[in-house]
């Protein structure tokens, strides 16, 4: 089956980066585009547990009458074809309800908030909402248009990087492209992580996928972090914490983000459920 | 961290896991409780804003103030908590109906504040949808975070939803009853219990925090058989009277859309109206419990051409408020409009049948509200326990019974759908529980996917797709293009005549024999529309395709099979 990725268009030169993006992770991982162009400046997702509003910053509004043939201009351009998203049903007269069961959702940092915050590395609390309530991970881009060559896992044990180091051998296996895991190793040695993949049975297939398993023990997380090809896809399992929890406890997902500018594949707590 | 998930998920714990209905009674109390105090405190808020414009209701200004009420509470919805607007209750029985009663966090208290700055400043509402909004919401939420399922969520909407009736009614029957009747539409045993209980709870911190206060506990009730034979006339006019007023909310909300302007603009100019309106009718302002006292103990002294004209006032009062943009409910409204028809229907009663010892028109008030509730809400059970609780008495359960059913029925006929549930059902989104549109909404088309069938190329000859045949189970082989896309189906019945004729094994490619006008079904067709398809072209499968190529196929069978499984776990 194909999988289905959802993007929401938004009519300015940033959204037409950010659709080029799903344009190019759709042509590599083979997935079918849906686009929805809004047209109210809010919309619900209801998940299985949690139901997101997401109040669109107004941008998303400009030039409705364009927005169409824009994107249709991009995709088809590029040898692809969208299927566009006109929602059936509203919670309220001005309030549709966008449906979730896609497999994959692209979204710049932030949709919410001033996209000036964007390039000094904040991710929106919509888009960390998603990322915590949906089943599906979250292709957070670049600002800039820039296509990735290899995929990095950032695996530190938990199980939700199992999930995202599961997530990136997918998508190698698709895609074709090599794949790194990063690991910092946090005063632990290598025998524990390898340890851990041995038990959710994968080291067989890490031997077969991997390219590389990079070890870092040495300097800061922060400072390693610079060794990630900078064209490469990074996906990262985040628990969703609030900002709260961030603040107090600290968050791997929070320094990745905020020191690499890459794209990055978010896996939140809910990927892979079944209902 | 285990551990804290494990104190979220109740649920899961042992002494929960074979049967969760202690698990919910207890979750119903803390429901209960919670809206029972939002309850409370939307109904002091109201009363302490009330008593502050009232020292003002003299002034030539005061017409101003309901407008400034709608456009504040417009503005709080629109622009600070970016809320659509709406009366409440349908949003709590669109979001059990369709999502297991998933409700925004926001909305526990969103309409507390806007309704509150409505109805304080005087615009024509009432707070009960608003406290049954925010106490389904607080219930939601709650079982969101403990991690309860859907069938689970969608109880703790109806605890909170009764909760909030009881306590600001001081009614526990009634709010259990109007859960049942309007938000969830089913009567199951595993919901009853946890309602009810949560009823009580709402109800009795209400009675700790202000008292047990039964508003017409005083009334004689004494009604012979002549005035149950004027019941029936009663119940023919609320039921008129409800029509109207159904009509008139939902045309109104049509003709604002037509201002194209800013919504809190469009609210302040609805709000002027009804200020002005007050000012000849004074009681189509606020929530109008005042005039409904008065009427009830006989202290309204004006003549029956003024109390009909003050029911239709408040019609278009309701109307202007709601209709343009304020925010609250329909319940209050209706009580006060249905104890006016009432009162109305007494006075005229005595004109016509001088002669005759009619009961008190206190009990007319009554009987008419419960017959507007009954009409307009079409919940007989509802209007009747909620007089029978704020009357505390037993005594006019026989008028009531005849009212309420008989306005209901008569509605019914001419309105098929209640005012709640009206645009739901003219969108196709009311799902009850129990009906196969319901059931087939939590299914979708892709987790229905079979993939077990071969797919085969445009330009196939006929004597390899027989290999095919050969070593396939089904009867059905997708055909693609070269470039991958979707060509259309071959069907076997079709093939047959070619099958025993070799000779044409070698003269026939798969391009001339593959039927390409073919239905097929999109990942995001609803289930109940592609079984309507299969029933109507008397198909048993069909073929999905997304971004033109093949997906996979979906069947008749498994839809059904699925739709059992479904059945199951929604229904135990």
């Amino acid at each position: 089956m194909d999988s289905q990725l959802f993007h929401i268009f938004r009519n300015t030169p940033l959204g037409r980066e950010t659709l080029l993006q799903s344009i190019y992770f759709s042509k590599q991982t083979n997935a079918s585009l849906n686009i929805y162009i809004p047209k109210f400046i809010k919309f619900l997702m209801y998940f299985d547990n949690d139901v997101v509003q997401v109040d669109l910053d107004e941008s998303y509004l400009s030039s409705p009458d364009t927005a169409l043939d824009r994107v249709k201009n991009l995709v088809e351009s590029n040898g692809l074809s969208a299927n566009f998203i006109e929602p059936k049903n509203f919670t309220a007269s001005t309030l549709p309800d966008i449906p979730v069961n896609f497999d994959f959702m692209c979204s710049p940092r932030s949709i919410s908030d001033l996209t000036s915050k964007i390039g000094l590395g904040h991710i929106g609390t919509r888009v960390r909402r998603i990322v915590q309530s949906a089943k599906f991970p979250v292709l957070i881009t670049t600002p800039v248009y820039s296509e990735w060559n290899n995929i990095t896992v950032f695996f530190g044990g938990s199980h939700n990087s199992i999930k995202a180091l599961k997530l990136g051998i997918r998508l190698s296996r698709l895609t074709g492209k090599e794949l790194f895991i990063f690991t910092q190793l946090d005063g632990k040695k290598r025998e524990h992580y390898q340890e851990i993949l041995e038990k959710e049975e994968l080291q067989k297939e890490i031997n077969l996928m991997v390219t590389k398993w990079n070890f870092y023990g040495s300097k800061s997380f922060e400072e390693n972090l610079y060794n990630v090809p900078h064209d490469s896809l990074a996906i990262v399992g985040a628990y969703g914490h609030s900002v709260i929890k961030n603040i107090i406890f600290g968050s791997k997902m929070e320094k990745i983000q905020s020191t690499i500018q890459n794209n990055f594949l978010v896996v939140g707590p809910n990927y892979g459920q079944v209902s | 961290m285990r551990k804290l998930f494990s104190l979220r998920s109740p649920s899961r714990w042992f002494f929960f896991r074979a049967d969760d209905r202690l698990l919910l009674i207890l979750m119903g109390i803390i429901v209960g409780i919670c809206s029972g105090l939002a309850a409370l405190a939307l109904s002091y808020s109201l009363e302490t804003l009330l008593e502050f414009f009232h020292h003002y209701s003299q002034h030539w200004w005061v017409f101003i103030l309901p407008a400034i009420g709608a456009a504040l509470s417009s503005f709080f919805l629109n622009y600070v908590l970016k809320e659509g607007a709406g009366h409440g209750v349908p949003e709590v029985i669109y979001s059990v109906s369709r999502y297991g009663g998933l409700i925004r966090l926001r909305s526990s208290f969103s309409r507390l504040v806007s309704s509150c700055l409505t109805i304080g400043f005087g615009g024509s509402a009432g707070p009960e949808a608003p406290v049954v909004m925010s106490g389904a919401a607080i219930g939601s939420n709650i079982a969101n975070f403990f991690y309860l399922n859907d069938r689970q969520r969608v109880t703790l909407v109806g605890c909170g939803a009764a909760g909030a009736i009881a306590a600001i009614f001081n009614a526990p029957i009634a709010g259990m009853i109007f859960t049942m009747e309007v938000i969830l539409g089913e009567w199951s045993m595993v919901n009853i219990i946890p309602i009810a209980i949560a009823s009580v709870a709402g109800a009795e911190t209400s009675r700790l925090l202000v008292g047990n206060y039964i508003k017409f506990s005083h009334l004689t009730l004494n009604t012979n058989f002549i005035d149950m034979v004027a019941c029936f006339g009663l119940a023919a006019v609320t039921a008129i009277v409800s029509i109207l007023m159904t009509r008139m909310l939902r045309n109104m909300h049509h003709v604002s859309e037509k201002v194209k302007t800013k919504p809190w603009i469009r609210a302040a100019m609805g709000g002027c109206l009804v200020g002005l309106l007050g000012f000849q009718v004074p009681e189509v302002l606020g929530e109008g419990y005042h005039a409904i006292e008065a009427m009830v103990q006989g202290t309204f002294k004006a003549g029956l051409l003024v109390v009909a004209v003050a029911a239709f006032a408040k019609i278009l009062a309701t109307s202007l408020t709601l209709g343009w943009g304020g925010s609250g409910g329909i319940f209050a409204p209706c009580l006060v409009i249905g104890s006016f028809t009432g009162l109305a229907f007494h006075r005229l009663l005595v004109i016509v049948f001088p002669e005759i010892a009619w009961v008190n028109e206190g009990c007319f008030a009554l009987l008419g509200m419960a017959g507007m509730i009954s009409g307009i809400l079409q919940a007989p059970l509802t209007g009747i326990f909620l007089i029978v609780e704020i009357t505390g008495s037993s005594e006019v359960m026989l008028p009531l019974i005849a009212v309420s059913s008989i306005s209901t029925t008569l509605c019914h006929y001419f309105e098929p759908a209640s005012f709640y549930v009206k645009d739901l059902v003219e969108k196709g989104q009311l799902l009850r529980p129990g009906t196969d549109e319901r059931v087939l909404t939590d299914l979708s088309v892709a987790e229905l996917l079979e993939f077990d069938c071969v797919v085969i190329k445009k330009n196939m000859m006929f004597r390899e797709f027989i290999e095919v045949v050969k070593s396939s189970k089904r009867n059905y082989y997708p055909v693609e293009n070269e470039d991958g896309s979707f060509a259309g189906i071959v069907y076997f019945d079709e093939i047959r005549p070619y099958l025993f004729d070799t000779l044409m094994y070698d003269a026939i490619i798969i391009e001339q024999i593959v039927d390409d006008k073919v239905r097929v079904v999109n990942y995001t067709d609803d289930l109940s529309e592609v079984l309507k398809t299969m029933d109507n072209n008397g198909l048993y499968s069909m073929p999905v395709v997304s971004n033109n190529r093949f997906a996979g196929m979906i069947s008749k069978a498994t839809i059904l099979d699925h739709y059992r499984k479904e059945l199951k776990v929604q229904t135990t």
